[in-house]
Protein backbone atom coordinates (compact mmCIF):
# COMPACT_ATOMS: atom_id res chain seq x y z
CA UNK A 1 0.00 0.00 0.00
CA UNK A 2 1.31 3.17 -0.98
CA UNK A 3 2.32 5.53 1.97
CA UNK A 4 -0.15 8.54 2.49
CA UNK A 5 0.86 11.80 1.42
CA UNK A 6 0.58 14.68 3.90
CA UNK A 7 1.78 17.62 4.74
CA UNK A 8 0.63 20.56 7.48
CA UNK A 9 -1.13 22.62 4.10
CA UNK A 10 -2.34 19.33 2.81
CA UNK A 11 -3.62 17.03 5.83
CA UNK A 12 -5.56 13.49 4.82
CA UNK A 13 -8.77 13.75 6.76
CA UNK A 14 -9.11 11.59 9.88
CA UNK A 15 -11.68 8.95 8.56
CA UNK A 16 -8.41 8.32 6.05
CA UNK A 17 -6.24 8.15 8.01
CA UNK A 18 -8.36 5.40 10.04
CA UNK A 19 -9.35 3.22 7.06
CA UNK A 20 -5.61 2.79 5.89
CA UNK A 21 -4.76 1.41 9.53
CA UNK A 22 -7.73 -0.46 9.46
CA UNK A 23 -6.71 -1.88 5.78
CA UNK A 24 -2.80 -2.46 7.40
CA UNK A 25 -3.87 -3.91 10.50
CA UNK A 26 -6.82 -6.58 8.85
CA UNK A 27 -4.06 -7.77 6.34
CA UNK A 28 -2.78 -9.52 8.78
CA UNK A 29 -5.68 -12.16 8.67
CA UNK A 30 -6.36 -15.14 10.95
CA UNK A 31 -3.63 -16.45 12.65
CA UNK A 32 -3.37 -19.26 15.31
CA UNK A 33 -1.85 -17.71 18.29
CA UNK A 34 -0.88 -20.06 21.69
CA UNK A 35 -1.15 -18.56 25.32
CA UNK A 36 -2.70 -18.60 28.31
CA UNK A 37 -6.54 -18.32 29.23
CA UNK A 38 -6.15 -16.13 32.13
CA UNK A 39 -9.52 -15.11 31.96
CA UNK A 40 -12.58 -15.74 30.91
CA UNK A 41 -16.11 -13.68 31.38
CA UNK A 42 -18.68 -15.81 29.95
CA UNK A 43 -21.93 -13.44 30.23
CA UNK A 44 -25.07 -15.59 30.06
CA UNK A 45 -27.66 -14.17 27.92
CA UNK A 46 -25.01 -13.03 25.99
CA UNK A 47 -23.77 -12.93 22.89
CA UNK A 48 -20.00 -11.87 22.75
CA UNK A 49 -17.86 -12.92 25.84
CA UNK A 50 -14.29 -11.70 26.44
CA UNK A 51 -11.29 -13.99 27.59
CA UNK A 52 -7.84 -12.14 28.25
CA UNK A 53 -5.13 -14.16 26.28
CA UNK A 54 -1.12 -14.05 28.07
CA UNK A 55 2.07 -14.63 27.28
CA UNK A 56 3.80 -15.55 30.03
CA UNK A 57 7.39 -15.32 28.31
CA UNK A 58 7.14 -12.15 27.23
CA UNK A 59 4.35 -10.54 29.68
CA UNK A 60 2.11 -9.52 27.29
CA UNK A 61 -1.29 -10.00 27.46
CA UNK A 62 -4.73 -8.84 25.00
CA UNK A 63 -8.18 -8.73 25.25
CA UNK A 64 -10.34 -11.60 22.92
CA UNK A 65 -13.64 -11.60 21.95
CA UNK A 66 -15.58 -14.78 21.10
CA UNK A 67 -19.08 -15.95 20.53
CA UNK A 68 -20.62 -18.17 22.47
CA UNK A 69 -20.29 -20.27 19.74
CA UNK A 70 -16.74 -20.52 19.66
CA UNK A 71 -16.92 -21.14 23.01
CA UNK A 72 -19.17 -24.39 23.25
CA UNK A 73 -16.89 -25.60 20.47
CA UNK A 74 -13.80 -25.14 22.84
CA UNK A 75 -14.54 -27.88 24.78
CA UNK A 76 -13.29 -27.98 28.62
CA UNK A 77 -11.28 -24.91 29.12
CA UNK A 78 -10.58 -23.52 32.39
CA UNK A 79 -8.81 -20.34 33.35
CA UNK A 80 -5.23 -20.80 33.79
CA UNK A 81 -5.15 -23.69 30.80
CA UNK A 82 -2.62 -23.73 27.93
CA UNK A 83 -5.21 -22.78 24.70
CA UNK A 84 -4.21 -22.25 21.34
CA UNK A 85 -6.70 -19.56 19.32
CA UNK A 86 -6.95 -18.17 16.09
CA UNK A 87 -7.57 -14.40 16.33
CA UNK A 88 -8.03 -12.17 13.91
CA UNK A 89 -6.94 -8.27 14.45
CA UNK A 90 -9.97 -5.64 13.77
CA UNK A 91 -9.97 -2.14 13.89
CA UNK A 92 -12.84 -0.41 14.34
CA UNK A 93 -13.56 2.71 12.35
CA UNK A 94 -15.41 4.82 14.67
CA UNK A 95 -12.91 5.54 17.00
CA UNK A 96 -9.61 3.62 15.91
CA UNK A 97 -9.99 0.66 19.20
CA UNK A 98 -8.56 -2.02 18.24
CA UNK A 99 -9.44 -5.86 19.48
CA UNK A 100 -8.97 -9.09 18.77
CA UNK A 101 -11.54 -11.61 17.20
CA UNK A 102 -11.52 -15.61 18.06
CA UNK A 103 -13.30 -17.69 15.53
CA UNK A 104 -11.77 -21.16 17.19
CA UNK A 105 -10.31 -22.18 20.41
CA UNK A 106 -9.12 -24.87 21.62
CA UNK A 107 -7.10 -26.53 24.96
CA UNK A 108 -3.22 -27.02 23.92
CA UNK A 109 -0.60 -29.14 25.30
CA UNK A 110 -1.31 -29.84 28.74
CA UNK A 111 -4.14 -28.14 28.78
CA UNK A 112 -5.79 -30.76 25.61
CA UNK A 113 -3.90 -33.27 27.94
CA UNK A 114 -6.37 -32.22 30.88
CA UNK A 115 -9.16 -32.21 29.05
CA UNK A 116 -8.70 -35.70 27.64
CA UNK A 117 -7.97 -36.83 31.14
CA UNK A 118 -11.57 -34.72 32.47
CA UNK A 119 -13.44 -36.38 29.79
CA UNK A 120 -12.01 -40.11 30.80
CA UNK A 121 -13.14 -39.25 34.62
CA UNK A 122 -16.20 -38.87 33.72
CA UNK A 123 -16.81 -41.73 31.36
CA UNK A 124 -15.24 -44.43 33.98
CA UNK A 125 -17.60 -42.24 36.74
CA UNK A 126 -20.79 -43.33 34.90
CA UNK A 127 -19.59 -46.60 34.54
CA UNK A 128 -19.44 -46.79 38.61
CA UNK A 129 -15.46 -47.76 38.89
CA UNK A 130 -15.12 -44.85 41.54
CA UNK A 131 -18.36 -45.86 43.49
CA UNK A 132 -18.19 -45.52 47.44
CA UNK A 133 -19.59 -48.96 48.10
CA UNK A 134 -17.50 -50.49 45.97
CA UNK A 135 -14.54 -49.52 47.68
CA UNK A 136 -12.57 -52.26 50.15
CA UNK A 137 -11.55 -51.71 53.59
CA UNK A 138 -8.13 -51.69 54.87
CA UNK A 139 -6.75 -54.55 56.83
CA UNK A 140 -5.89 -53.67 60.32
CA UNK A 141 -2.60 -55.04 60.19
CA UNK A 142 -1.36 -56.89 56.70
CA UNK A 143 0.02 -60.05 56.99
CA UNK A 144 2.36 -58.00 54.22
CA UNK A 145 2.31 -54.74 51.91
CA UNK A 146 3.04 -54.95 48.75
CA UNK A 147 4.74 -51.85 47.14
CA UNK A 148 4.53 -50.53 43.67
CA UNK A 149 7.29 -47.70 43.32
CA UNK A 150 10.39 -46.39 41.95
CA UNK A 151 13.72 -48.37 42.38
CA UNK A 152 15.58 -46.08 44.88
CA UNK A 153 13.19 -43.48 44.76
CA UNK A 154 11.97 -40.92 47.30
CA UNK A 155 8.43 -42.33 47.76
CA UNK A 156 10.15 -46.17 48.41
CA UNK A 157 11.98 -44.42 51.46
CA UNK A 158 9.39 -42.74 52.87
CA UNK A 159 6.56 -45.55 52.85
CA UNK A 160 9.29 -47.86 54.48
CA UNK A 161 10.54 -45.56 57.07
CA UNK A 162 7.36 -44.16 58.08
CA UNK A 163 5.78 -47.44 58.41
CA UNK A 164 8.73 -49.04 59.76
CA UNK A 165 8.95 -46.62 62.36
CA UNK A 166 5.33 -47.42 63.43
CA UNK A 167 5.29 -51.17 63.09
CA UNK A 168 8.70 -52.60 63.46
CA UNK A 169 7.78 -55.92 62.33
CA UNK A 170 6.04 -54.79 59.45
CA UNK A 171 6.82 -56.52 55.77
CA UNK A 172 7.22 -55.32 52.80
CA UNK A 173 7.04 -57.03 49.16
CA UNK A 174 8.38 -54.34 46.54
CA UNK A 175 7.87 -54.12 42.62
CA UNK A 176 9.59 -51.72 41.24
CA UNK A 177 8.60 -50.04 38.22
CA UNK A 178 9.57 -47.14 35.85
CA UNK A 179 6.84 -44.63 37.53
CA UNK A 180 6.74 -41.97 34.59
CA UNK A 181 6.81 -41.75 30.66
CA UNK A 182 7.83 -44.61 28.49
CA UNK A 183 6.69 -48.35 29.70
CA UNK A 184 5.26 -46.71 33.30
CA UNK A 185 1.69 -47.84 32.60
CA UNK A 186 2.86 -51.69 31.85
CA UNK A 187 5.48 -52.23 34.54
CA UNK A 188 2.51 -50.42 37.19
CA UNK A 189 -0.19 -52.79 35.39
CA UNK A 190 2.33 -56.42 35.82
CA UNK A 191 3.59 -55.28 39.22
CA UNK A 192 -0.24 -54.58 40.30
CA UNK A 193 -1.00 -58.72 39.14
CA UNK A 194 1.80 -60.12 40.68
CA UNK A 195 1.47 -58.85 44.09
CA UNK A 196 -2.74 -59.52 43.69
CA UNK A 197 -1.65 -63.17 43.14
CA UNK A 198 0.44 -62.86 46.58
CA UNK A 199 -1.41 -64.69 48.84
CA UNK A 200 0.27 -62.60 52.11
CA UNK A 201 -0.57 -59.40 50.44
CA UNK A 202 -3.09 -57.84 51.73
CA UNK A 203 -2.75 -54.50 50.95
CA UNK A 204 -1.31 -52.21 47.33
CA UNK A 205 0.79 -49.42 47.79
CA UNK A 206 1.53 -47.37 44.19
CA UNK A 207 3.57 -44.49 45.44
CA UNK A 208 5.61 -41.53 43.89
CA UNK A 209 6.56 -38.08 44.37
CA UNK A 210 5.82 -35.05 42.83
CA UNK A 211 5.39 -34.13 38.94
CA UNK A 212 3.92 -32.36 36.28
CA UNK A 213 1.17 -33.30 34.57
CA UNK A 214 2.94 -34.95 31.63
CA UNK A 215 4.38 -37.24 34.84
CA UNK A 216 1.72 -38.09 36.07
CA UNK A 217 -0.07 -38.98 32.75
CA UNK A 218 0.14 -43.05 33.58
CA UNK A 219 -1.97 -42.71 36.37
CA UNK A 220 -4.98 -41.35 34.66
CA UNK A 221 -4.65 -44.31 32.09
CA UNK A 222 -7.54 -45.93 30.89
CA UNK A 223 -5.94 -49.67 31.34
CA UNK A 224 -4.11 -48.62 34.60
CA UNK A 225 -7.30 -47.58 36.20
CA UNK A 226 -9.31 -50.47 35.13
CA UNK A 227 -6.68 -53.02 36.54
CA UNK A 228 -6.83 -51.61 39.47
CA UNK A 229 -10.50 -51.81 39.76
CA UNK A 230 -10.49 -55.57 39.13
CA UNK A 231 -7.59 -55.62 41.76
CA UNK A 232 -9.18 -58.20 44.45
CA UNK A 233 -6.18 -56.72 47.22
CA UNK A 234 -7.08 -53.03 48.18
CA UNK A 235 -4.80 -50.32 46.17
CA UNK A 236 -3.77 -47.86 48.45
CA UNK A 237 -3.01 -44.84 45.25
CA UNK A 238 -0.45 -42.70 47.03
CA UNK A 239 0.43 -40.08 43.53
CA UNK A 240 1.93 -37.10 43.51
CA UNK A 241 1.31 -34.04 46.25
CA UNK A 242 -1.75 -33.08 47.46
CA UNK A 243 -3.14 -30.95 44.68
CA UNK A 244 -2.54 -33.88 42.32
CA UNK A 245 -5.82 -35.69 41.17
CA UNK A 246 -4.96 -38.56 38.32
CA UNK A 247 -7.45 -40.56 37.77
CA UNK A 248 -5.88 -44.00 40.25
CA UNK A 249 -6.99 -41.54 43.17
CA UNK A 250 -10.36 -42.08 42.36
CA UNK A 251 -10.65 -45.73 41.32
CA UNK A 252 -8.66 -46.65 44.02
CA UNK A 253 -10.02 -48.12 47.32
CA UNK A 254 -7.85 -45.22 49.77
CA UNK A 255 -6.50 -42.50 48.45
CA UNK A 256 -3.23 -40.81 50.40
CA UNK A 257 -2.13 -37.59 49.88
CA UNK A 258 1.64 -38.25 49.71
CA UNK A 259 3.76 -41.83 50.62
CA UNK A 260 4.19 -40.56 53.63
CA UNK A 261 0.26 -40.51 54.54
CA UNK A 262 0.10 -43.65 52.92
CA UNK A 263 2.08 -45.76 55.26
CA UNK A 264 0.18 -44.09 58.14
CA UNK A 265 -2.92 -45.79 56.63
CA UNK A 266 -1.58 -49.24 55.64
CA UNK A 267 -0.09 -50.04 59.57
CA UNK A 268 -1.24 -48.81 62.85
CA UNK A 269 0.51 -47.53 65.69
CA UNK A 270 2.64 -49.56 67.43
CA UNK A 271 3.14 -47.28 70.61
CA UNK A 272 -0.73 -46.07 70.19
CA UNK A 273 -1.85 -49.76 70.22
CA UNK A 274 0.01 -50.47 73.13
CA UNK A 275 -0.87 -47.58 74.95
CA UNK A 276 -4.67 -48.80 74.11
CA UNK A 277 -4.47 -52.26 75.31
CA UNK A 278 -3.11 -50.42 78.55
CA UNK A 279 -6.21 -48.88 79.02
CA UNK A 280 -8.23 -51.47 78.58
CA UNK A 281 -6.48 -53.77 81.05
CA UNK A 282 -6.82 -51.10 83.54
CA UNK A 283 -10.40 -50.62 82.83
CA UNK A 284 -11.41 -54.16 82.81
CA UNK A 285 -9.15 -54.23 86.21
CA UNK A 286 -11.36 -51.49 87.55
CA UNK A 287 -14.57 -53.24 86.72
CA UNK A 288 -13.68 -56.25 88.00
CA UNK A 289 -12.39 -55.03 91.38
CA UNK A 290 -15.87 -52.86 91.51
CA UNK A 291 -17.54 -56.26 91.02
CA UNK A 292 -15.55 -58.16 93.46
CA UNK A 293 -16.52 -55.10 96.08
CA UNK A 294 -20.46 -55.46 95.65
CA UNK A 295 -20.63 -59.28 95.67
CA UNK A 296 -18.15 -58.60 98.96
CA UNK A 297 -20.47 -56.23 100.57
CA UNK A 298 -23.51 -58.43 99.18
CA UNK A 299 -21.76 -61.66 101.07
CA UNK A 300 -21.26 -59.37 104.21
CA UNK A 301 -25.48 -58.40 104.13
CA UNK A 302 -26.05 -62.33 103.64
CA UNK A 303 -24.04 -63.34 106.54
CA UNK A 304 -25.09 -60.77 109.02
CA UNK A 305 -28.75 -62.10 109.08
CA UNK A 306 -30.06 -63.44 112.27
CA UNK A 307 -30.66 -66.75 111.01
CA UNK A 308 -26.57 -66.92 110.18
CA UNK A 309 -25.19 -64.28 112.55
CA UNK A 310 -27.10 -65.35 115.69
CA UNK A 311 -28.11 -68.74 114.77
CA UNK A 312 -29.32 -69.65 118.72
CA UNK A 313 -32.39 -66.80 118.84
CA UNK A 314 -34.27 -70.07 117.34
CA UNK A 315 -32.88 -72.55 119.55
CA UNK A 316 -33.86 -70.28 122.45
CA UNK A 317 -37.01 -70.45 120.93
CA UNK A 318 -37.27 -73.73 121.31
CA UNK A 319 -35.90 -73.92 125.39
CA UNK A 320 -38.30 -71.79 126.19
CA UNK A 321 -40.78 -73.40 124.69
CA UNK A 322 -39.51 -76.64 126.18
CA UNK A 323 -39.13 -74.78 129.20
CA UNK A 324 -42.50 -73.96 129.46
CA UNK A 325 -43.59 -77.93 128.74
CA UNK A 326 -41.76 -79.15 131.26
CA UNK A 327 -43.17 -76.65 133.96
CA UNK A 328 -47.09 -77.52 133.04
CA UNK A 329 -46.00 -81.20 133.39
CA UNK A 330 -44.43 -80.53 136.59
CA UNK A 331 -47.77 -78.62 137.62
CA UNK A 332 -50.12 -80.85 136.43
CA UNK A 333 -47.83 -84.10 137.95
CA UNK A 334 -48.33 -82.10 141.24
CA UNK A 335 -51.42 -81.45 140.87
CA UNK A 336 -52.58 -84.95 140.46
CA UNK A 337 -50.47 -86.30 143.46
CA UNK A 338 -52.30 -83.61 145.61
CA UNK A 339 -55.40 -85.36 144.03
CA UNK A 340 -54.43 -88.87 144.83
CA UNK A 341 -53.24 -87.79 148.38
CA UNK A 342 -56.44 -85.94 149.26
CA UNK A 343 -58.58 -89.09 148.33
CA UNK A 344 -56.35 -91.24 149.96
CA UNK A 345 -56.35 -89.80 153.41
CA UNK A 346 -59.94 -89.21 153.14
CA UNK A 347 -60.44 -92.94 152.43
CA UNK A 348 -58.24 -93.75 155.32
CA UNK A 349 -60.93 -91.86 157.54
CA UNK A 350 -63.98 -94.20 156.01
CA UNK A 351 -61.90 -97.06 156.72
CA UNK A 352 -60.87 -96.42 159.90
CA UNK A 353 -64.59 -95.63 160.79
CA UNK A 354 -66.12 -98.49 159.68
CA UNK A 355 -63.27 -101.05 161.54
CA UNK A 356 -64.02 -103.29 164.60
CA UNK A 357 -60.95 -101.69 166.61
CA UNK A 358 -63.22 -99.18 168.20
CA UNK A 359 -66.28 -101.68 169.31
CA UNK A 360 -63.64 -103.68 170.59
CA UNK A 361 -62.02 -101.33 172.42
CA UNK A 362 -65.55 -100.82 174.17
CA UNK A 363 -65.09 -104.25 175.65
CA UNK A 364 -66.80 -106.55 173.02
CA UNK A 365 -64.99 -109.34 171.74
CA UNK A 366 -64.85 -111.08 168.64
CA UNK A 367 -65.45 -114.73 169.09
CA UNK A 368 -64.39 -117.49 166.84
CA UNK A 369 -64.46 -121.17 166.02
CA UNK A 370 -61.47 -123.30 165.40
CA UNK A 371 -62.07 -123.06 161.89
CA UNK A 372 -61.32 -119.15 162.33
CA UNK A 373 -65.27 -118.81 161.39
CA UNK A 374 -67.15 -116.00 163.70
CA UNK A 375 -69.61 -117.69 166.46
CA UNK A 376 -72.50 -115.31 165.43
CA UNK A 377 -74.83 -118.26 167.29
CA UNK A 378 -75.43 -120.28 170.19
CA UNK A 379 -76.16 -123.45 167.34
CA UNK A 380 -72.50 -122.97 166.26
CA UNK A 381 -71.09 -123.98 169.54
CA UNK A 382 -71.29 -127.08 171.88
CA UNK A 383 -70.11 -127.10 175.80
CA UNK A 384 -66.77 -128.16 175.65
CA UNK A 385 -65.59 -126.27 172.00
CA UNK A 386 -62.17 -124.28 172.16
CA UNK A 387 -63.14 -120.96 170.95
CA UNK A 388 -60.71 -117.80 170.21
CA UNK A 389 -61.76 -115.14 171.67
CA UNK A 390 -60.03 -111.36 169.93
CA UNK A 391 -60.27 -108.40 172.14
CA UNK A 392 -59.04 -105.22 171.70
CA UNK A 393 -55.31 -105.71 172.59
CA UNK A 394 -54.74 -109.60 171.86
CA UNK A 395 -56.49 -113.08 171.49
CA UNK A 396 -58.03 -115.85 174.33
CA UNK A 397 -58.36 -119.47 173.96
CA UNK A 398 -61.63 -120.18 175.52
CA UNK A 399 -63.66 -123.09 176.55
CA UNK A 400 -67.28 -122.87 176.25
CA UNK A 401 -68.63 -124.06 179.44
CA UNK A 402 -72.22 -123.20 179.36
CA UNK A 403 -74.30 -122.13 176.89
CA UNK A 404 -77.50 -119.84 177.36
CA UNK A 405 -79.97 -119.23 175.05
CA UNK A 406 -80.57 -115.44 175.31
CA UNK A 407 -84.71 -114.60 176.15
CA UNK A 408 -86.68 -111.98 174.46
CA UNK A 409 -86.97 -109.99 177.09
CA UNK A 410 -83.78 -109.82 178.34
CA UNK A 411 -82.00 -106.39 177.67
CA UNK B 1 -26.46 -84.46 91.52
CA UNK B 2 -24.09 -81.68 93.20
CA UNK B 3 -20.68 -81.05 92.02
CA UNK B 4 -17.11 -81.09 93.68
CA UNK B 5 -16.72 -77.56 93.53
CA UNK B 6 -19.84 -75.65 92.94
CA UNK B 7 -19.09 -72.58 91.05
CA UNK B 8 -19.39 -69.06 93.13
CA UNK B 9 -22.63 -68.44 91.69
CA UNK B 10 -24.47 -71.69 92.46
CA UNK B 11 -23.08 -71.25 96.10
CA UNK B 12 -23.86 -68.11 96.32
CA UNK B 13 -27.67 -69.06 94.80
CA UNK B 14 -27.67 -72.28 97.43
CA UNK B 15 -26.71 -69.54 100.38
CA UNK B 16 -29.49 -67.51 99.80
CA UNK B 17 -32.12 -70.23 99.37
CA UNK B 18 -30.96 -71.62 102.76
CA UNK B 19 -31.47 -68.06 104.49
CA UNK B 20 -34.69 -67.82 103.02
CA UNK B 21 -35.39 -71.12 104.47
CA UNK B 22 -34.67 -70.54 108.03
CA UNK B 23 -35.91 -66.81 107.97
CA UNK B 24 -39.23 -68.47 107.20
CA UNK B 25 -39.65 -70.40 109.90
CA UNK B 26 -40.88 -73.61 108.67
CA UNK B 27 -38.45 -75.65 109.17
CA UNK B 28 -38.23 -78.35 111.82
CA UNK B 29 -35.07 -77.92 114.04
CA UNK B 30 -33.13 -80.64 112.95
CA UNK B 31 -33.18 -79.73 109.77
CA UNK B 32 -32.88 -75.96 110.43
CA UNK B 33 -29.28 -76.81 112.30
CA UNK B 34 -28.08 -78.69 108.89
CA UNK B 35 -29.42 -75.73 106.89
CA UNK B 36 -27.17 -73.53 109.65
CA UNK B 37 -24.10 -75.63 109.43
CA UNK B 38 -24.32 -76.11 105.35
CA UNK B 39 -24.94 -72.06 105.24
CA UNK B 40 -22.09 -71.23 107.22
CA UNK B 41 -20.04 -73.53 104.97
CA UNK B 42 -21.44 -71.66 101.92
CA UNK B 43 -20.72 -68.33 103.11
CA UNK B 44 -17.13 -69.18 104.21
CA UNK B 45 -16.68 -70.67 100.48
CA UNK B 46 -17.67 -67.31 98.56
CA UNK B 47 -15.74 -65.09 100.78
CA UNK B 48 -12.61 -67.31 100.33
CA UNK B 49 -13.64 -66.71 96.29
CA UNK B 50 -14.21 -63.23 96.79
CA UNK B 51 -10.51 -62.97 98.43
CA UNK B 52 -8.57 -64.77 96.10
CA UNK B 53 -10.13 -63.22 93.18
CA UNK B 54 -9.25 -60.19 94.59
CA UNK B 55 -5.71 -60.76 95.49
CA UNK B 56 -5.12 -61.97 91.97
CA UNK B 57 -5.76 -59.10 90.31
CA UNK B 58 -3.78 -56.46 92.84
CA UNK B 59 -0.97 -59.13 92.28
CA UNK B 60 -1.32 -58.43 88.22
CA UNK B 61 -1.46 -55.25 88.93
CA UNK B 62 1.72 -54.77 91.06
CA UNK B 63 3.38 -56.93 88.82
CA UNK B 64 2.86 -54.30 85.62
CA UNK B 65 2.96 -51.28 88.07
CA UNK B 66 -0.04 -50.07 87.58
CA UNK B 67 -1.38 -47.63 90.45
CA UNK B 68 -4.73 -48.40 91.98
CA UNK B 69 -7.88 -47.00 90.90
CA UNK B 70 -9.52 -44.06 92.65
Amino acid sequence: MPPLSSSPEQPQPLRAVLAATKGWVERLGSVWVSGQLIELKRRSGGVTHFLTLRDPLAEVSVQVTASTQVLDAAGPIAEGMEVVALVRPTVWSRNGSLSFECSDLRASGEGRLLAAIEQRKRMLQAEGLFDRQLKKPLPFLPAAIGLITGQDSAAERDVLEVATDRWPGVRFVTRYAVMQGQGCVEQVRDALAALDREASVDVIVIARGGGSVQDLLPFSDESLVRAVFACRTPVVSAIGHEPDTPILDLVADVRAATPTDAAKRVVPDAADERQRVRQAGTRVRDAMLRLLDREAHGLQAMRSRPVLADPTGALDVHATQLRDLRARATRAAAARVREEAGWVSHTISRVRALSPQATLQRGYAILSGSDGAAVESIAAVAEGDDLLAMIADGTLHARVTHVQRRKETDG
Amino acid sequence: MAEQHPSYEQARQRLIEVVQLLESGSVPLSTAMELWQEGEALARSCQEWLDGARSRIEETREGIGESPAE
